[in-house]
């Protein structure tokens, strides 16, 4: 019953400084030697790339992020996974980054509405 | 009387901070192993590489045993230099599966195009850069005569994101506190958007070397810079978290002083130590991930973190700040801890009055 009752008030100190703390720039902290504090919002987009006429996944297809630096390959099944700045409207390329080696596709592009904090697709390629 | 109940609320709220003392911000120091001999090193931090790099494992082990994760909760890589740990980006994944946000904090030696894609791709959220003067003072203080072009390269990148919340870090001393205005327009060239401006800790090295420490004349230049430009839009320039600076208090950083140190702020050290920041005294640490319970550490111990009265003695003990201030940041107090090391109220009243009588 006291355990409860301390609980709580501690709970309902955790809201109010923590209201404060996340709402007011007043009270966003960094130390000296550490970095500011990640603030921002990013969405795990996952998934696999197929060839459409096989239904067989697709190895070292470049998946980008629009008008960023960011990409990754597949790997051997297909899949890929990473964090990306999440934008409403975010788009992905998907590119055959090996020409020949893993047979030659056909670009790609993908917009993403409505996201949530993970996302997880499923592509496939046309053969070229 | 606005600026009355201003002060009386933050005062409020920091007592119930610290009696909440919810843990959101914790640093590892992943490695000792450098790639850079600054002249500064071993100053602020005991950076030797005796220590083998503690495996991700050992560390995630005790993360694991943390509760009450606040959803801005953020895991700060530092060391040594962070990036020769080619394990990262792995350790990096298993924080943001744990509901964990990360950041790195580096001389940006490492830091190259590929290395800042594969950071992003495994969910880094904040980064801190150091650039610490124009080129010559830079390279001065990082003992290498390529780290500032190096480094540039690094700053542009990281400020290409995004994505990131990104700021670069300066340490200020008697080389660079004339380059304050060139540095800043270098920085707003570079699309930086956020620089905090530190000074030295004068302990080890660093009190041989008397360039690294600012007069009081010259600290007072150096609030009166930040102050002049804290409104301004293109950079957001504040002070670090590093003392208390009196009368500058509401005009050089977001908030008023408040060293979170054991408060909010926990680290893991290299050798698996349970501190605070970093550059702490290590007599400090509360115990070790290796027979202790990391969480049970954090909630139950670190009372001269919570409790700062041990510190009113030297020059603390009659001051007439001491409720704002209460020994100044936590990292100045080393080896005896009969007096604190650097008083930055002090030094700016010092060099008002000089000021005055000349
Ligand atoms: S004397 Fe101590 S308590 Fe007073 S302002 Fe200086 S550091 Fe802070
Ligand atoms: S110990 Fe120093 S670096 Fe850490 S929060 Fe306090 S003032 Fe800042």
């Amino acid at each position: 019953m006291v355990k409860n009752h301390f609980t709580m008030k501690r709970n309902v100190i955790r809201k109010i400084v923590g209201g404060i703390s996340f709402t007011s720039a007043l009270f966003v902290f960094q130390a000296c030697y550490g970095t500011p504090q990640d603030l921002g919002f990013d969405v795990l987009v996952e998934g696999q790339v197929k060839a459409k006429s096989t239904g067989l996944p697709i190895k070292g297809i470049r998946v980008a992020v629009a008008d960023q630096l960011q990409y990754e390959l597949t790997d051997s099944e297909g899949k890929f996974s990473f964090y990306a700045y999440k934008q409403e409207g975010l788009k992905l390329q998907f590119k055959d980054a090996d020409a020949a080696e893993n047979g030659v596709y056909l670009d790609k592009d993908t917009v993403l509405t409505g996201l949530s904090d993970r996302v997880s697709l499923e592509i496939l390629l046309e053969e070229h | 009387m606005v600026a009355f109940y201003k002060k009386l609320a933050f005062k409020v709220v920091k007592k119930a901070i610290t009696r909440q003392h919810d843990l959101n911000y914790l640093f590892w120091e992943c490695t000792t192993r450098c790639n850079l001999h600054c002249l500064h090193c071993g100053s602020d931090c005991s950076k030797d590489s005796r220590h083998a790099d503690m495996p991700v494992d050992d560390f995630l082990r005790a993360v694991d045993t943390i509760e009450n994760r606040s959803p801005y909760f953020t895991v700060v890589f530092t060391g040594g230099e962070p990036l020769l740990r080619s394990d990262l980006e792995l350790c990096g994944k298993e924080l943001r599966k744990r509901g964990f946000r990360w950041s790195i904090v580096t001389n940006g030696h490492l830091y190259d195009k590929q290395r800042h894609i594969s950071l992003l791709n495994a969910g880094m959220g904040a980064l801190t850069i150091s650039l610490d003067g124009l080129n010559d003072s830079h390279n001065w203080l990082r003992n290498n005569p390529a780290s500032f072009d190096i480094v540039s390269n690094a700053i542009e990148l990281a400020a290409s994101s995004n994505r990131i919340n990104f700021d670069v870090v300066s340490c200020i001393n008697q080389k660079n506190i004339n380059e304050l205005e060139q540095l800043r327009e270098f920085l707003i060239s570079k699309n930086v958007r956020a620089w905090r401006l530190f000074t030295i800790i004068p302990i080890g090295r660093a009190t041989n070397i008397p360039d690294l420490s600012l007069t009081d004349q010259q600290f007072l230049t150096l609030m009166n810079f930040i102050a002049k430009y804290r409104n301004h839009n293109e950079i957001d320039i504040k002070f670090s978290c590093e003392g208390y600076v009196g009368r500058y208090e509401p005009l050089v950083r977001d908030s008023r002083f408040f060293c979170r140190a054991g408060i909010n702020i926990g680290s893991i050290l290299i050798d698996g130590s349970i501190s605070a920041c970093p550059n702490i005294d290590r007599s400090f640490a509360q115990g070790t991930i290796y027979t202790d319970n990391f969480y049970e550490v954090w909630q139950h111990r670190f009372q001269p973190f919570r409790n700062r009265e041990w510190t009113k003695t030297g020059q603390c003990a009659s001051c007439k700040d001491y409720k704002d201030c209460q020994g100044n940041g936590f990292h100045n107090w080393h080896g005896s801890k009969e007096n604190v090391l650097v008083c930055h109220h002090a030094k700016i009243e010092n060099a008002l009055k000089n000021h005055s009588l000349s």
